[in-house]
């Protein structure tokens, strides 16, 4: 038994950690209730600082769960993310839902435990019911922001949590569709198994509509509808989150069923996978150059870097595969950071329009510098972590022979430049507006979690070698 | 110390001043003390450079290369320096302008409040230590990564009046149109990467035309070249030293250098040297002829600075490597001189336009010969340093048997000599404008480095030899028909310049004076022949100025306007009703699974 523990052995710290969570809920009164958020914190850095010490290899569930370097990468990932949500979630919480504080560590949490169970999982149903166990708290996140203060503000909240919910329930029902005909036509729920079938119309179709079901987990065109409204709608802290480690676990899960279950059938789906990266591509960087409201356009923005990641799962080789990681952690840092500031910036409106960052640079000049270093990394400029990430996948798009796809990729990547700049605009360029003169105000809690994403995010921009070679070796499962 | 030392000192000392200043707050609000430490910094870097050279060409001539691991995983590639005559001459040429303009912003932006001059100060150790990580660069990476951050500081730089909304708005543009450039770098260092497993300068392979194509785009873009040119007088905005350090001497001529320092790779592609003959030599002639109308003096030095870079990347084009980097050289020294002393005039009348200046001489005679010997470099002169490398230039085209970009290279000369001596009599001669009579001399900040810029603006060319030594060419100089009729269509275009725009007694002087064209001057026809001369360029300068304006600069607008209703198009498909998404996911995947069963 122990020994079949061992590679679960993070998530079960995570799910103790979860239930005293849980009964600590009971026993603080409200006006006490921002501790949680501190514990949860402390939970997830934790099991961040865990996961350098204990051994996770091995196989648990008869093989169902296997642990090494792949899973734990994207762990440390998610905890990550998890650490900086909590961080950064105290003072907006406590603020805004303070009657409702203990259950969105809570959700959080579980939301951090489907995801941290998911890049391991070496069969279907373990990976759907990992997947879903990470989407349905989402969903409850994204809503969180229902009517609750007295001018009736966020009301968008339950509509952004609805789309989500609907049109997710609605892909799930499409991946697991797929997956039955997967089954069907394959007889195997492992992904080993997956492997071995021979090729049919129905296990293509099923294939495909896998794909459709996951595309829309990470927001790819054309299932990417629900990602603006709902960022737009929901807490911003939470879309930091939202907007990056469940990124990261639906492409895990992708890297699970195609590369692992049907690598050796590359030729059957990576040109619809081809069809989706472009159009996310072009529809991601199109759309965000006419958007005002800035987590629209960083929505917008995500879409757009999915599509940076969906060349390098195209290519499916381990080296393509080791960019990808690398890409995510890069993002995710990129991305929290930036919704942070945002965050910051937006204070209580609910519609954070890029206005509201007129003169931000005389405002709080240090935040509009990290602001300034998250948007340079997002439009991949030298020397900060998002132009290596983009890098890496034009030179493995190009020794693929994916060519036409750098040639886009950087075109596009110009094109990025604009919305972004648009934003750097009104920071540096233009004048405060009247009203808002004084420096952002910034909890403690918010500060450290910007300072530790600026950190990640030059530090892996100086000096990226330790960390791609950290991913390659992750990645190094895939190796054929 | 070793060579390899001295550099890293030289690339490393302004990072550590732009960081100390830019991060030590209260330090870099209190304006001129920051201001100093970058000064101090930046001759630091200079004088470490200085030991690179003196280190002699016999340690760099083999070349040293020093670098560490860097991207190890994946693709193995290095960061470091590689000194050879080349990047350690240009290293002092960076350094040299650099700290020249630095000294000179002390006077020239005395009047800023000092947290704005401690951030331009910041800004200028930075593009320092960006200018000199491309200069140093041992493989093509780095040199990317110099190459962006370069023009990343650029847009700060001209931003840096940002209260000034066209200032931001050129920086913007700027940063956009070399932006857009910077793709064929990347590209072609993809490409690169895909043949050879490396960046290395040297590297041979089959795809050489295709990468040096690429090279050559961003190239255009960094130079200036017709037509990613629309950017340089736009960038006027930013400060007048910032024009001179950027828009003259290093950031444009970054491009050049590129091209210098990846002659290997540009050697195996025939086409490209073609292309980069014709555009260099198009460029030239046309950025010449718009520059004739400006009636902005930063505008008139900005086209020429096109025009000059047209003249170094036709050389490229040639194949004479060295004509070009001997050109990139005595250019850096006299269009800097020319941009820093045109900043004394316009600091003296607060205006840029030359109607608002004139007869300035008389009031500042200091900062009027210095132009005047800048416009005399610029315009070809013997044995100014501009005559030099101008005459070997167009030897080069006609040795390698290109008669047409050497035409338009010729023409161009003329137009340089004359719109230099339009130039300069209507600011510094002639009646005086109202702004004009209180203007005075600048302060000895200012000064000193247009006495060090015009000291090399004349002596520059002497020393060809010694560069072409340094950098294993053979040089010497020796008289061609060729050079001797450049020099001759330029003093042409001096007399006509000064027959039109000069003082009336003065083209009396010339009519007592030639005795021989007396004849004709008297019959009128001279006079005739000029004015209609005069009429065509005038007409045919305000068309192309015309062209480039709405046309060539529309493009680019239009191209952004195009991206921006597309943008608006795809964004009437979002339109908030779930259902609406349902049926999208729904119709998506109807098309996937008949693609997943027809296929």
């Amino acid at each position: 038994m122990s020994a079949d523990l061992q590679p679960l052995m993070l998530d079960a710290l995570l799910t103790g950690g979860l239930l005293l969570l849980l009964i600590a809920d009971l026993f603080i009164k409200d006006e006490g209730k921002a501790v949680l958020a501190d514990l949860t914190a402390l939970l997830f850095g934790g099991l961040f600082a865990a996961s350098f010490f204990l051994d996770t290899s091995g196989t648990a569930f008869s093989g169902a769960y296997v642990g090494g370097a792949w899973p734990l990468f994207f762990k440390r990932l998610f905890f990550g993310a998890g650490l900086l949500t909590a961080l950064a979630s105290r003072g907006f919480v406590a603020e805004r839902f303070p009657r409702r504080q203990g259950e969105f560590y809570l959700l959080l949490g579980a939301c951090v435990l489907g995801m941290s169970l998911l890049p391991g999982a070496q069969n279907l149903i373990l990976l759907l019911v990992a997947f879903e166990l990470m989407g349905l708290p989402l969903s409850l996140m994204a809503a969180y922001a229902k009517t609750e203060d007295a001018k009736g503000q966020d009301r968008d909240g339950a509509e952004g949590g609805l789309k989500l919910y609907v049109v997710g329930a609605a892909s799930t029902g499409i991946t697991v569709f797929g997956l039955s005909l997967v089954f069907g036509m394959t007889g195997s729920l492992e992904f080993t198994g997956l492997a071995a079938a021979p090729s049919s119309p129905l296990l293509t179709l099923g294939m495909f509509l896998t794909l459709a079901g996951m595309s829309f987990k990470i927001g790819a065109v054309p299932f990417h509808m629900w990602v603006p409204d709902t960022y737009q709608a929901a807490p911003t802290p939470f879309v930091a989150f939202l907007s990056s480690a469940p990124k990261a676990a639906g492409f895990a899960a992708l890297a699970a069923v195609f590369l692992r279950g049907f690598g050796g059938a590359a030729e059957a789906w990576v040109p619809a996978v081809l069809t989706v990266t472009t159009l996310t591509l072009v529809v991601g960087n199109l759309m965000a150059i006419p958007q005002s409201n800035v987590k629209r356009l960083l929505a917008f923005s995500g879409v757009a870097h999915i599509g940076y990641m969906l060349i390098a799962l195209a290519i499916g080789d381990a080296e393509a595969t080791g960019v990808l990681l690398f890409y995510l952690a890069g993002y995710t840092v990129t991305n929290i950071g930036a919704f942070l500031v945002v965050n910051a910036v937006g204070g209580r409106d609910a519609d954070v329009e890029i206005p509201l960052f007129n003169g931000l640079s005389r405002r709080s000049p240090g935040l509009a510098a990290c602001l300034l270093i998250f948007l340079l990394s997002l439009a991949g400029i030298p020397f900060v972590v998002g132009f290596w990430a983009k890098l890496y996948v034009f030179l493995e798009a190009w020794r693929a022979g994916l060519w036409w796809l750098t040639l886009l990729g950087a075109l596009l990547a110009v094109v990025g430049l604009w919305y972004y700049l648009q934003i750097a605009y009104a920071a540096y360029i233009r004048a405060p507006a009247d009203d808002r003169t004084q420096p952002v105000r910034l909890d403690p809690r918010t500060r450290l979690a910007v300072a530790v994403c600026l950190i990640a995010v030059v530090g892996m921009g100086a000096w990226p070698a330790p960390f791609i070679t950290n991913a390659l070796d992750a990645a190094a499962v895939f190796l054929k | 110390m070793t060579l390899v030392t001295w550099a890293l000192l030289a690339l490393f000392v302004p990072l550590g001043v732009a960081a100390f200043i830019g991060l030590v707050v209260p330090l870099r609000r209190t304006g001129r003390p920051a201001a100093l430490i970058s000064v101090a910094g930046a001759l630091v870097s200079l004088a470490s450079a200085g030991m690179v050279l003196a280190g002699g060409s016999a340690a760099l001539k083999p070349g040293v290369h020093a670098t560490v691991g860097w991207l190890t995983a994946g693709t193995a590639t290095a960061v470091g320096v590689h000194l050879d005559g080349t990047s350690a001459w240009m290293l002092l040429v960076v350094t040299l302008v650099a700290t020249c303009v630095q000294i000179y912003s002390l006077g020239y932006l005395h009047d800023e409040p000092p947290p704005a001059l401690g951030r331009y100060f910041t800004y200028q150790s930075l593009f320092l230590f960006a200018m000199n990580t491309l200069v140093l660069a041992p493989n093509l990476l780095q040199a990317f990564l110099g190459w962006e951050l370069v023009g990343l500081v650029s847009y700060l730089l001209i931003g840096f009046y940002f209260r000034k909304p066209s200032a931001a708005k050129a920086a913007v543009k700027a940063f956009w149109v070399t932006k857009f450039a910077d793709l064929g770098f990347l590209i072609g260092l993809v490409t690169l990467y895909a043949q050879t497993g490396g960046f290395e300068w040297t590297a041979v392979t089959p795809a050489a035309t295709f990468v040096t194509l690429m090279l050559f785009f961003a190239v255009m873009g960094k130079s200036a070249q017709f037509p990613l040119h629309i950017w340089l007088p736009d960038a006027m905005e930013g400060p007048t030293p910032v024009s001179a350090l950027l828009h003259a001497a290093t950031m444009v001529a970054a491009g050049v250098f590129l091209i210098v320092r990846a002659e290997p790779l540009f050697e195996q592609a025939a086409l490209t040297r073609d292309v980069m003959a014709y555009v260099g030599a198009f460029t030239a002639l046309f950025a010449a002829c718009v520059a004739v109308v400006q009636s902005d003096i930063k505008k008139v030095l900005a086209y020429s600075t096109c025009s000059q870079l047209g003249y170094m990347v036709a050389a490229l084009g040639a194949g004479d490597t060295f004509a070009g980097y001997f050109h990139l050289s005595t250019h850096a020294f006299f269009k800097a001189l020319l941009f820093l002393g045109a900043g004394s005039l316009i600091h003296a009348v607060h205006s840029n336009e030359l109607k608002d200046m004139g007869g300035l001489f008389r009031k500042m005679p200091f900062s009027g010969t210095v132009f005047v010997v800048g416009a005399l470099a610029l315009a070809g002169v013997p044995p100014l340093a501009g005559f030099f490398s101008k005459d070997l230039i167009l030897e080069a085209m006609h040795h390698h048997g290109l008669h047409v970009p050497l035409a338009a290279l010729a023409i161009a000369a003329f137009l340089t000599a004359f719109y230099m001596t339009r130039t300069v009599m209507l600011a510094l001669f002639g009646t005086p404008s109202h702004a004009a009579e209180h203007a005075h001399e600048p302060g000895i900040d200012m000064k000193l480095p247009l006495a060090v810029l015009a000291l090399l603006a004349v002596g520059a060319g002497f020393l060809g030899g010694p560069l072409a030594g340094l950098t294993g060419h053979d040089y010497a100089f020796h008289f061609t028909p060729v050079g001797g009729a450049g020099t001759a269509i330029g003093l042409v275009g001096i007399g006509m310049g000064y027959f039109m725009f000069g003082p009336a007694q003065g083209g009396a002087a010339i009519k007592r004076g030639f005795a021989p064209v007396g004849a004709f001057i008297r019959y009128g026809l001279m006079d005739r022949l000029a004015t209609v001369a005069y009429g065509i360029m005038l007409a045919v300068g305000a068309i192309i100025a015309w062209i480039d304006r709405y046309v060539i600069d529309g493009l680019m607008n239009w191209s952004g306007w195009i991206l921006l209703v597309l943008g608006r198009r795809l964004r009437a498909l979002q339109t908030g009703n779930v259902q609406d998404y349902v049926y999208a996911v729904a119709l998506a995947v109807v098309v996937f699974g008949a693609w997943g069963i027809l296929r």
